[in-house]
């Protein structure tokens, strides 16, 4: 009996998993580096228990979150067949024409409505709004997770980990990835490296074929899953051809080449044809049409590897040649080639952004300038190098992807700020091959020291285990300059900067964060619960575009313009609003039925040269920074204001330079006389001007221009009004937020006109 | 510790350690990293001065440390410190750094953006190699870069707290290198070269710089035109007292061509010749 039991305890003990050391140790990092990712990216929740409420942040997201709203709500393909197949036209936005949301990418808000009603359906109570601000940090972490497995494909667990460690704690990566953000790149990112993984293990010839089958359908799907998620998956889908087009000119075409890329491609593009928004004619768009192309190629070499004559291959090769350039001519000469999008093409050439000032007043899509990339990369760009030169010693189908990769996603990342999003995986895996090209010599001669072979015989009595050690601790150095102690950030490293600020909204749009910003900043959420409480739905604020999502979504109220940009016209005449002068934009105000103007300024306090007293003045952090944009916008539009009546030729303008010039003796932009009649100018002063009555007079403040009341623009709710001075300088760093609402008053209006 | 070369210019040649340089670098880390939570010197333009320094330092002392290893080819050995230019760039782009150099005789010439893009990189790829190609004898890559240290440390009280303690430490090991007691090795000369260029960048001192180095420039352009003019190296013969030369192919063997002069007497007069140089430079920049 008691051997039976002991024989059975036995029985028992083997089920336990066999595993290493090396392997518990492998995973165990993997777990803490995972923790990481979780936990830096959750770090904006400090600002957000206080409001009691999980916000999201920037502007996109909100969209977003609107269509996911939509789903839950009324289902999943509700955004796309409402209104009798036409799609969902929130008149809440983009008033009165509205935003008609269906023509949106599904991925995102459809994964985020299913999971969100899984949870709910086990019971979990959240709320929508902080589901959606926690998903980013959840997918954040699951890209890490997933550049592990590439990087320890490429060249084993050691470059994965690095590589999930620097993805971790990748600054572009983790500001889009982290609490809030829920936009496109989440999942895009996801996508993005899964099809990765899974099309380069499809390939892989030392896998069996059904193996190969597994993976190239699940490339596929991510691919599909890409295209559904990010506007960006022209970039991979190019990448992919252009990895299969090189293997092909490198002479490694193989069966299983072409058996895995017909089925990634042909499920991908299938599935992607059938997504809602996405249809057939993306299969002719200008940017997927080579998938055909490389196809053609691989079955004419899979027909010339067969023992046919040389006169029949080179007819095939003839004809299949023949066949790609004439299908792509015929494809351009019927329209089908230009249908490249937009956005794709601005990409590639960066000066046709420059060109449109809509597009450039958004700082993510500037060019990226070297500061940009050494200020995200720091001395990690030494690695970077050192991975390009390892990989390109050793070229493998692998090595060849990763160098195609980083060298298209870094001309991405230079060409717009936004995509360095895109080359953060490129480069933690490079970086990571880097390290461990460099440490490998030194690590093996740590443990093996006597049989260690160096390249250069003489050099073998020189090199110690200490001087390895001292490389390995050098190395390590070199790493946490990047890391730990940045020089290019004042010592603090970008990540943590960035990982440490609370969203937009709670920040009141103000540049603060970590321990500079005790609490949450409460001017914007106190004006956007005004409005909510105080406005019906339909009731319809002018604002500049940045704060439409803001207003529509939080505040429910109906607005003009939102990041959306669907309608440059538009953008143009709230443009035109801000920059004329208050009669003329009454004029484009009344077309719009708008009865509320909003405006944001920030403050701050200056000491007089006698020291008696203290002067407030604009900052540049709100529109008195960004009114130059309306100016430009609005300027491109000046024939059609003059033609429409609403300006004579004299009155109009083309840029800020109309309204005054910078004085590089005060340091200050001098308005002239069309600037100060300026609708935005008043907005502004009358807003500075209350603050220094309101909160100022106390402390002796007066504003450094005596503030001008607008005619037809009454203070409605100016949120910030009642911040005192050293209550700024405690909570905001001496920064003084004022959001001014203004109701229009047309009654005075129609008096004064008629 | 440390691996053990022959001291080629002493009887019996005996073995002394080398890359000794390498204490210098992480003292140097240390006490950068130090300076730089003691907050003395506190981030300018969101860009911190030590860790800039510290940065360069680390990334020279890597080299050289690499180049122990695997002798790097000259091509990598060149243009790797372009690397480590990055962070002196963006600390001058971001502080506005003066764009222009005043030279005697030519007067002011504005470089513009080109300062920062081009001139940082050549400064530091220049002073990093000509530094670590003056060696060789004991002393000689210790004691010179430390007379232009402390040149540019005077011209620069503000920041001579940075350099202070690494300067006494390199001192030190100076000492011990000029009794042969130890080599500082490729990785304490790059990483010494790497010093010099980044201190004179961050103190705006390129005149003095320039001036100070121009004896290791005439080294190196001696090297580099017999290599690629003659295809020949240059090379000292030792007699078991004496240096001397049969050419003159760079600065120790034009001082010692045709008058033996003991290894001592070599590294005097170069120290003196970079001494000389040196004072010029601080005199210049005085008046």
């Amino acid at each position: 009996m008691k051997e039976r039991l002991v024989n059975g305890l036995k029985a028992f003990g083997r089920l336990r998993i066999q595993t290493s050391h090396a392997s518990i140790i492998c995973y165990s990092t993997l777990l803490l580096i995972l923790f990481i990712a979780f936990t830096i990216r959750v770090l904006p929740i400090r600002w957000e228990i206080p409001t009691g409420d999980v916000r999201l942040n920037e502007f996109d997201p909100y969209y977003q979150f609107s269509l996911t709203n939509k789903m839950v709500r009324d289902g999943l393909l509700s955004p796309y067949l409402e209104n009798g197949g036409e799609g969902w036209i929130n008149y809440q936005q983009w008033y009165p024409d509205g935003l008609d949301m269906s023509r949106s990418l599904p991925a995102l808000p459809m994964t985020a409505a299913i999971l969100y009603s899984i949870i709910s359906w086990l019971g979990v109570n959240v709320d929508l709004m902080t589901f959606c601000s926690i998903f980013p940090v959840i997918f954040g972490t699951l890209s890490c997770l997933i550049i592990y497995f590439v990087g320890k494909d490429i060249g084993g667990k050691a470059i994965g980990l690095f590589a999930a460690l620097f993805l971790a704690l990748a600054p572009s990566f983790l500001q889009r990835t982290a609490l809030g953000f829920f936009d496109t790149e989440v999942l895009g990112i996801v996508g993005l490296l899964a099809f990765i993984l899974m099309f380069l293990r499809a390939i892989d010839e030392n896998r069996s074929l059904r193996s190969s089958l597994v993976f190239s359908a699940g490339a596929g799907a991510a691919l599909a899953y890409f295209i559904g998620a990010w506007g960006a998956a022209y970039f991979l889908v190019d990448l992919a051809i252009l990895f299969v087009f090189v293997l092909i000119l490198l002479k490694r075409y193989s069966q299983r080449l072409l058996f895995s890329y017909s089925l990634t491609f042909g499920l991908a593009l299938f599935v992607a044809a059938n997504i809602p928004y996405i249809s057939i004619g993306y299969l002719t768009s200008g940017a997927v049409i080579p998938v055909a192309g490389v196809f053609l190629l691989l079955c004419l070499l899979e027909v010339l590897r067969h023992n046919i004559s040389a006169r029949t291959k080179v007819l095939l090769a003839g004809a299949t040649l023949a066949a790609v350039v004439g299908g792509f001519i015929a494809l351009w000469q019927l329209g089908y080639m230009q249908n490249i999008a937009g956005k794709f093409i601005t990409v590639l050439d960066p000066f046709v952004r420059s060109a449109s000032p809509l597009i450039e007043s958004v700082a993510e899509h500037r060019i990226s300038a070297w500061g940009n990339i050494y200020f995200e990369l720091g001395l990690g760009i030494l690695f970077f190098l050192a991975g390009l030169y390892f990989t390109l010693r050793n070229p493998t189908n692998r090595n060849v992807f990763l160098l195609i990769f980083g060298a298209t996603s870094l001309y991405f990342a230079a060409s717009m700020v936004r995509l360095l999003v895109i080359f953060a995986p490129a480069f933690c895996l490079l970086a990571a091959t880097g390290i461990i090209g460099i440490l490998k010599p030194f690590y093996t001669l740590l443990r093996e020291a006597p049989q260690i072979a160096v390249k250069s015989k003489r050099r073998i009595a020189r090199v110690s285990k200490e001087y390895s050690g001292v490389v390995l601790f050098l190395v390590f150095m070199l790493l946490v300059t990047n890391f730990a102690f940045a020089p290019q950030n004042g010592g603090v490293p970008r990540v943590y900067s960035q990982a440490y600020s609370p969203l937009t909204v709670s920040a009141a749009s103000l540049p603060i964060g970590g321990e500079n910003l005790p609490e949450p900043a409460q001017e914007w959420l106190d004006m956007l619960s005004w409005t909510r409480n105080n406005l019906q739905t339909t009731t319809v604020v002018c604002a500049w575009w940045d704060y439409g999502y803001w207003l529509s979504i939080l505040g429910n109220v109906t607005t003009l313009a939102d990041n959306a940009t669907v309608n440059s016209t538009q953008i143009e005449n709230i443009g035109f609003i801000f920059m004329a002068s208050e009669d003329k934009a009454m004029t484009m105000l009344e077309k719009y039925d708008a009865e509320y103007i909003l405006i944001f300024t920030t403050l701050s306090l200056a000491q007089s040269s006698e020291g008696t007293y203290y002067i407030v003045q604009p900052v540049g952090f709100g529109d008195e920074g960004k009114w130059s944009w309306m100016a430009r916008i609005s300027g491109q539009a000046r024939d059609r204001f003059v033609q429409d009546g609403l300006l004579s030729a004299g009155e109009a303008w083309t840029d800020e330079t109309d309204f005054g010039e910078y004085s590089n003796t005060t340091g200050r932009f001098e308005w002239n006389d069309a600037g100060r009649a300026s609708t935005v100018y008043k907005l502004l002063s009358y807003a500075k001007q209350r603050w220094a009555d309101v909160s100022g007079t106390e402390y002796g403040v007066v504003p450094d221009e005596a503030g001008v009341a607008p005619t037809y623009f009454k203070q409605a709710f100016f949120a910030g009004l009642d911040l005192k001075p050293a209550e700024a300088s405690a909570k905001y760093g001496g920064l003084i937020p004022i959001v001014a609402l203004y109701e229009i008053d047309w009654a005075s209006y129609y008096a004064a006109t008629d | 510790m440390f691996p053990k070369v022959p001291d080629q210019h002493k009887r019996g040649k005996p073995l002394v350690p080398n890359g000794i340089g390498v204490i210098y670098v992480l003292f140097t880390t240390v006490y950068l990293f130090s300076i730089y939570f003691s907050r003395i010197t506190p981030a300018s333009n969101g860009v911190s001065t030590p860790l800039t320094l510290a940065v360069c330092i680390l990334f020279g002392g890597f080299m050289g440390l690499l180049d122990d290893w695997i002798d790097l080819k000259w091509r990598y050995k060149a243009f790797m410190p372009l690397i480590a230019a990055l962070p002196l760039m963006y600390l001058a782009v971001e502080n506005g750094l003066r764009t222009s150099i005043s030279l005697p005789l030519i007067g002011m010439i504005e470089f513009g953006d080109a300062y920062y893009f081009l001139v940082i990189p050549l400064i530091v790829m220049i002073v990093t190699n000509t530094v670590n190609q003056l060696g060789g004898l004991n002393g000689l890559e210790s004691l010179c870069p430390a007379i232009i240290l402390m040149g540019l440390m005077v011209l620069s009280p503000s920041h001579l707290i940075l350099m202070l303690g690494p300067l006494i430490f390199w001192l030190i090991l100076a000492g011990f290198n000029l009794q042969g007691k130890i080599f500082v090795g490729n990785s304490g000369s790059f990483a010494i070269g790497m010093n010099i260029a980044a201190f004179a960048i961050i103190t705006d001192l390129k005149l003095p710089l320039l001036i100070s180095i121009l004896p290791y420039v005439f080294n190196s352009s001696l090297i580099l035109l017999t290599i690629f003019l003659v295809k020949k190296r240059a090379s000292v013969s030792f007699d078991g007292k004496k240096l001397s030369s049969d050419h003159r192919r760079s600065l120790v063997t034009l001082i010692t061509y045709r008058r033996p002069l003991t290894e001592h007497q070599v590294v005097v007069i170069i120290s003196l010749l970079v001494a000389i140089f040196t004072l010029i430079a601080v005199i210049i920049s005085l008046l």
